[in-house]
């Protein structure tokens, strides 16, 4: 259930900010793009009476056309829950980081930047997190080739005497 | 600020430290054996789980769930299971998410009891870690008479559990149940009340309110720093709306505490165990689900509280068999950032107190 009070301040922000409000299963999506991210989540920050103040995850996802960064927000003093999908071009993905307003976003964001290149603008530290730092490629997109099991067979196979 | 002649140095600690319970890394930044700073190192084992889910169907993935966290497998299968079942609006029997129910805060309790088993450890105690392991043992009797599998039961199907329990379960449970209060008492006694505990834990790693909200740290240790939140009170999931339970806040913001309210967790959750064994009722585990499982297009988001914090899924269907895209977002994995917050100026004896009262799991932080 989406509240009447969360619903008009998310449409007042829409107008504002050019973005589109959607309903998933009762979750409400705001879907905005990249430069009016940090605005947008700054704003749905300081709503009146619904703050949506938590950033519970940051993550990113791959439309084949374009990239997406996906804040799912809610609030540890009420039920309030929004999630905020931030359009990402896929030849240079780049989106302001939201580090200055949450500090552990920094987690959240260098793991978006290891599985799908996406580059966060004012990040303190941006390098691979799980990855070793000369991985090539980014594995999350769909684009990203992963090795066949019969290549990966092949490498098993031991010489002789070793 | 070093002294002067002296000059900081840095040594890795892990991936095979003991006290890092897995294979974690840390850079320390040492002037003396004053902590001035922390780097995590984490991924030695990245499996790639959210990779692996785009090329399985929704039921595939099911068993893979239970190696997230793999001291408390039930909870990640149970978060994962319910976000495919909103997506499709299967609605599940009652018997089933009592099961569910059931199993999931047993495996809550097991994961505490490893965590202040795994805690004295780290500071020498070995009979402690003895007594809660001789407890946990008893959980895994129990999973295994019923899943097969002691650690990762691998028990929940999307739209119920696998088959009903064994007669011997309920009775087994009981009789934990029954020995809970004793149980308490003793861990009460020989970790929390020991003086050795006390002042090498009081006091020692202080993560403020403001902090921890700041830094999205979520479960047990939010709540140690004085935030009374639970996803299972706040946004009721399968049928915890049904239990008295309280959630537990502690305000003390220190190691100490974080250990603490573990113990405090564990005493609610033997409480709905107990409310559960009362109120299950019969009939079938499984709903009627279609044989190939094929979610409409749309995306859900699913929270539920783990014992190692609160886990997300975040699951897009594209209408076919396989997902688009299956997020984890892992407690233990956010809640690695305090560790490099809070870690100045303690000592390295210190950073070893601290880092157990995280409570991380590799299987979780590294996905």
């Amino acid at each position: 259930m989406v509240s009447d009070m969360l619903r008009a301040q998310v449409d007042e922000l829409a107008a504002r900010v050019n973005g589109e409000v959607e309903e998933h299963l009762g979750e409400l999506e705001l879907t905005v793009h990249y430069p009016d991210a940090i605005e947008t989540l700054t704003s749905v920050k300081n709503f009146s009476e619904v703050p949506c103040d938590f950033l519970h995850d940051l993550c990113g996802m791959d439309l084949e056309d374009h990239l997406e960064v996906v804040y799912q927000l809610s609030s540890l003093r009420g039920p309030q829950r929004l999630r905020i999908i931030a359009r990402v071009e896929r030849d240079n993905p780049v989106i302001d980081s939201a580090t200055s307003i949450w500090r552990g976003a920094d987690f959240l964001e260098r793991e978006a930047f290891d599985m799908f290149g996406i580059q966060f603008k004012g990040h303190p530290n941006l390098k691979r997190i799980y990855l070793w730092d000369d991985f090539e490629g980014y594995p999350m997109r769909k684009d990203y080739v992963v090795e066949s099991h019969e290549q990966r067979a092949i490498m098993r196979v031991r010489k002789e005497g070793e | 600020m070093t002294i002067e002649g002296t000059q900081e140095y840095s040594i890795n600690m892990g991936p095979q430290h003991p006290s890092t319970h897995g294979v974690f890394r840390m850079v320390v930044h040492l002037d003396g054996e004053v902590v001035i700073k922390v780097e995590p190192k984490i991924g030695y084992l990245h499996r790639g789980l959210e990779k692996i889910a785009e090329s399985r169907t929704y039921a595939q993935f099911v068993p893979y769930t239970d190696r997230l966290d793999y001291l408390a497998g039930s909870h990640n299968s149970l978060g994962y299971v319910q976000a495919v079942e909103q997506l499709m609006g299967i609605e599940v029997p009652e018997r089933a998410e009592y099961l569910r129910v059931i199993f999931a805060e047993l495996g809550r309790i097991a994961s505490h009891l490893v965590m202040i088993a795994s805690g004295s450890l780290d500071i020498c105690g070995w009979t402690p870690w003895s007594y809660c392991f001789r407890d946990r043992e008893r959980i895994l009797d129990l999973f295994e008479m019923t899943a097969g599998n002691r650690m990762t039961p691998n028990y929940f199907r999307i739209g119920g559990v696998s088959h009903d329990v064994p007669d011997e379960f309920m009775p087994a449970l009981k009789s934990f149940l029954d020995d809970m209060p004793e149980m308490l008492e003793e861990y009460q006694g020989i970790f929390f009340g020991n003086e050795i505990v006390q002042s090498r834990m009081k006091s020692v790693g202080i993560l403020p309110k403001e902090l921890a909200e700041n830094l999205l740290i979520t479960g047990a240790n939010l709540r140690a720093s004085g935030v009374q939140y639970d996803v299972r009170k706040a946004e009721p999931y399968s049928i915890y709306d049904r239990f008295d339970f309280n959630i537990p806040v502690l305000y003390g913001c220190d190691t100490y505490d974080r250990h603490m309210i573990r113990l405090l967790e564990i005493q609610e959750s033997s409480k709905i165990l107990r409310q559960a064994l009362r109120d299950i009722p019969e009939g079938s585990v499984m709903a009627k689900v279609p044989k190939v499982i094929k979610p409409p297009v749309g995306k859900v988001y699913h929270r539920v509280e783990n014992p190692k914090g609160e886990m997300g899924w975040y699951i897009v269907s594209n209408g076919t068999t396989k997902p688009a895209r299956v997020r984890i977002r892992a407690g233990a994995f956010v809640n690695v950032q305090m560790l490099p917050a809070i870690i100045a100026g303690w000592k390295i004896q210190d950073l070893v107190t601290i880092f157990a009262s995280m409570d991380l799991v590799l299987g979780e932080v590294d996905k």
